[in-house]
């Protein structure tokens, strides 16, 4: 049988066997080949205003002077213009002589204003990073000329410098907190280096560095952002509530890539903090100059709990902090920290409102495939790996048809109010078979998460966000629940350990009862343990089970 | 006691034993029927080259080969593993009554000890993507140093990496260009990114551009751990004119000590494995015309950090005699 023997399907690409060899023989007598690898590349500096390509950055201002009569470092310094001034003036100069007009020696800093002058239009303009080897703009210049102008044009004038000034601060003040922040890095490696020669003596446990840095590679984040359900929810409440954001100060707790920051600078938001502790900030960092906004959004690295922010309070707290089960990671506790300390006491949470949902399930499908399989494997009794299949929570996007009783909202969590007490507790739930079943199989836990636009708006515990929107309440909604688009936290899901005794099968409208429990693991204060007791009506004794997350 | 023996290790290399601990991994390995197939036809139907003989089993996981090599016959085999599904493995050895003829053992080849001076056949299951990345191989070219026979037996004892020439616009545009335009914002430091990790994923054979060539064989009784860094010429000969977006590789696998050698392939053009194919996207888009060729040097190292990740480069030329259409580039990757 052609599926035993899958070699035999085979068909041997044409290369291989004897031929391969040959391959690689003519490859080596092609003396031509050597010189197919790049020599190593040369600097190369295109002239601002035609086609000519200069090996270093004088040789082509020189000849933008003597050619087309521009002095690229005279109009730089009668315009008395910064780093980012430079760079916008470079682009503004490449965007005209691209469409073919003419940029002279008094072009005016209005024309280039515009942000958009921050973006490269060169792919690798070896200009933009040769900027800082040209020689400094002095600042006293004006002075003589001075007494020559009105004084409308001076105060026009001093605002101007005040404005130019403000913002060297603020970005001399990021500048002072990315510093600081890489020392503090440089340190706190040296003190690990330090504990970890001394290791034996005193161990502390480290919850946190594989969690941070799991964070740090791009797929996690092409995942989250492609979950447009989640992404998606967050934009439209930021854009369609652009008063809430305009001139406001705002905290992005583990901001990732920055996606969140920046629609809140896109709003309106007069100042951005943004922080996270993965390595994923400085992606963040060249994502928020990429677009533009440095002067609006301050990336910091660390925790947030441990980080110097550059304002006392702030007006609006934004995070996408949900973990599996929505309390997985832990990251809530550091929200909630951010929020006692920062936010101003009239100050808003986005999101604002979370409905906890749990059902129990019947999938003879999914039970079949992964735990009856390992009773013969290849002829082989494997039951042996079927144990730890019910010691742990699996994530998974259970199909709606899967959920045999009405789904039960156990607990809401507010957050404007909600305090780290309130993330460990018991709920009691019940519910009423919908269908026949053969086994309960498990049970599912997903959440509900609100936008509302004001502190004092009431989302009820037993709202379902799949209904929000349909009905025209305020602010936005998403589910994470079986009924909804699957995200990419799908639900939680708690199989019941079955394989030691055959379960009983039930019948439609029967009840079942229990509590639910919520705890963290002394071990593991990231981790998450869920505990379920349950019964139904006509049984007599109660049964429990506790399931990991880790 | 798992725990024990990873202190001293760095991060990423807990991460990469603890990640084996779940079963969810050893239920898709088992469930990859050409994989485990493929080794039970070689043990089993090979009886006349397992009987009576000791065998090693490097990295056994569930011991579902070592159950296999006790089937054909051997007289004993040890079962070494670095992760905790060791235990797991001991009971499903004892369920299956197979207590007396297998030992297992948890740890690093390097450091266990083994209850026999010498084995006769070494059996192992060590391919990673790529074939290399995260790959076993340097134990147990170690374990055949160490304790392997003269004239002493390895199953699979031949790999070979391929490589073809892929069109693939619309994913690459789906996973490159998804970040020059995210939400309306530049991402385009992020799309650097993505384009240095290789990506693993199953290729349509319709999208394959180029005849497939090989440009690595190991032959496991000779090959040593320097030969896994490696410079390998290739030339691609392209199949008709189409775009090449990207570069794949994939692998083979050979036992041909069982008395009807037996071979299975992970590449685009048969039945789907778990470790796919591993696609290297090209930073710009190959216009080729048939009959032209891409002639390039796959270049790997394990990075000089962390051991665990691979340093991949790729450099390649068109050969065209068109001029607008010639093109040449290096490309740096890197598989972490």
């Amino acid at each position: 049988m052609s599926e035993s023997n899958p070699s035999i399907q085979k068909e041997a690409p044409p290369s291989s066997g004897s031929s391969e060899a040959s391959d690689i023989l003519d490859l080596k007598d092609d003396e031509g080949w050597e010189d197919a690898e790049p020599d190593e590349e040369e600097t190369q500096f295109i002239s601002l205003l035609d086609d000519e390509v200069f090996t270093d950055i004088m040789s082509m201002l020189n000849h933008c002077k003597d050619k087309h009569n521009f002095d690229f470092l005279q109009v730089r310094q009668r315009l008395g213009l910064d780093f980012y001034g430079s760079i916008k003036l470079v682009n503004y100069i490449r965007t005209q002589v691209h469409s073919g007009h003419k940029v002279t020696s008094d072009v005016s800093k209005e024309a280039f204003e515009d942000e958009k002058f921050l973006k490269p239009l060169l792919e690798d303009d070896a200009l933009l990073f040769s900027l800082d080897e040209l020689p400094d703009v002095e600042q006293s210049q004006d002075n003589g000329k001075g007494a020559e102008r009105d004084s409308g044009e001076l105060v026009s004038r001093v605002s101007e410098l005040e404005e130019e000034l403000r913002m060297m601060q603020t970005q001399f003040d990021n500048y002072r907190a990315t510093v600081k922040e890489t020392l503090d890095e440089r340190w706190n490696n040296q003190d690990t280096t330090e504990q970890s020669s001394n290791a034996k003596k005193e161990e502390t446990r480290d919850d946190d560095s594989h969690y941070f840095s799991s964070y740090s590679y791009n797929d996690i984040h092409e995942t989250m952002l492609k979950d447009a359900i989640r992404t998606d929810a967050y934009r439209d409440f930021i854009y369609n509530n652009k008063s809430l954001f305009a001139g406001k100060v705002v905290l992005d707790v583990g901001c990732g890539t920055g996606i969140l920051s920046m629609f809140c600078a896109k709003a309106g938001a007069s100042r951005v903090i943004a922080v996270d502790n993965s390595a994923i900030i400085d992606k963040a960092r060249e994502n928020v100059f990429a677009n533009g906004f440095s002067d609006t959004i301050t990336c910091l690295r660390g925790k947030i709990e441990e980080v110097n922010l550059p304002v006392d309070k702030v007006d609006i707290i934004v995070s996408e902090w949900m973990g599996y089960c929505l309390l997985y990671e832990a990251m809530l506790d550091s929200v909630i920290w951010a929020r006692d300390r920062y936010l101003r006491p009239d100050g808003l949470m986005v999101p604002s409102h979370m409905n906890m949902w749990v059902a129990p399930i019947a999938d003879p499908d999914y039970v079949s495939d992964h735990i009856a399989f390992w009773r013969d494997v290849y002829g082989f009794d494997m039951k042996a790996m079927q144990a730890g299949i019910h010691d742990d929570a699996q994530v998974l996007h259970m199909p709606a048809s899967t959920v045999c009783a009405e789904p039960f909202p156990f607990l809401q969590l507010s957050l404007h109010s909600t305090t780290v007490k309130d993330l460990v507790f018991k709920r009691k739930w019940e519910g009423k078979l919908k269908q026949d079943i053969d086994a309960l199989d498990g049970f599912i836990i997903w959440f509900d998460s609100f936008f509302m636009p004001s502190r004092e708006d009431i989302v009820p515990q037993d709202a379902k966000a799949e209904e929000w929107a349909k009905t025209g309440k305020r602010g936005n909604a998403f589910t994470t629940g079986p009924n909804g688009t699957a995200t990419h936290w799908k639900q939680g899901v708690m199989l019941i350990e079955n394989t030691k005794t055959k379960p009983e099968s039930r019948k439609e409208g029967e009840q079942l009862s229990g509590e639910l429990e919520y705890s963290v693991p002394e071990d593991n204060s990231r981790a998450l343990t869920v505990g379920m007791t349950w019964k139904f009506d006509s049984e007599e004794k109660e049964n429990s089970q506790k399931w990991n997350m880790k | 006691m798992a725990d024990e023996t990873m202190k001293g290790m760095d991060h990423s290399e807990v991460h990469y034993f603890n990640s084996y601990n779940h079963h969810g991994i050893h239920e898709e390995m088992l469930k990859d029927e050409v994989r485990t197939r493929s080794y039970m036809n070689a043990i089993v139907q090979n009886k006349h080259l397992f009987k009576d003989k000791i065998v090693l089993d490097v990295g056994c996981g569930t011991a579902i080969l070592s159950m296999f090599a006790v089937k054909a016959g051997a007289k004993h085999v040890i079962g070494v593993d670095m992760s905790t599904i060791i235990e797991k493995a001991k009971e499903i050895v004892e369920v299956n009554g197979m207590s007396d003829k297998i030992t297992l053992l948890q740890g690093k080849m390097e450091e266990v000890e083994l209850p026999f001076p010498k084995v006769d056949i070494i059996i192992s299951e060590w391919m990673g993507y790529f074939l290399l990345y995260e790959s076993m191989l340097d134990t147990v070219l170690y374990a055949r140093d160490k304790y392997l026979a003269p004239n002493g037996l390895i199953f699979p004892d031949k790999a070979t990496i391929f490589m073809a020439g892929i069109e693939d616009g619309e994913y690459k545009d789906e996973k490159i260009g998804f970040w020059d335009n995210v939400y309306g914002f530049d991402y385009s430091p992020l799309k650097h990114t993505a384009l240095t990790e290789p990506l693993v994923d199953t290729v349509e054979i319709k999208a394959v551009v180029t005849d497939p060539t090989a440009v690595l064989t190991l032959d496991l009784y000779t090959c040593t751990t320097a030969d896994l860094a490696f410079s390998s010429p290739f030339v691609l000969d392209c199949r008709r004119s189409d775009f090449v977006h990207a570069l794949i590789a994939w692998f083979d696998i050979d036992f041909t000590a069982c008395h009807k050698p037996i071979r299975f392939s992970t590449g685009p053009h048969t039945k789907y494995t778990h470790w796919k194919q591993t696609v290297f996207y090209l930073r710009e888009v190959l216009t080729v015309e048939q009959g032209e060729q891409i002639r390039g040097v796959l270049e790997n190292k394990p990075n000089e950090k962390n051991k665990r990740d691979l340093d991949v480069k790729i450099s390649y030329q068109l050969q065209t005699d068109d001029p607008t259409r010639q093109a040449q580039g290096s490309c740096e990757y890197k598989m972490c």
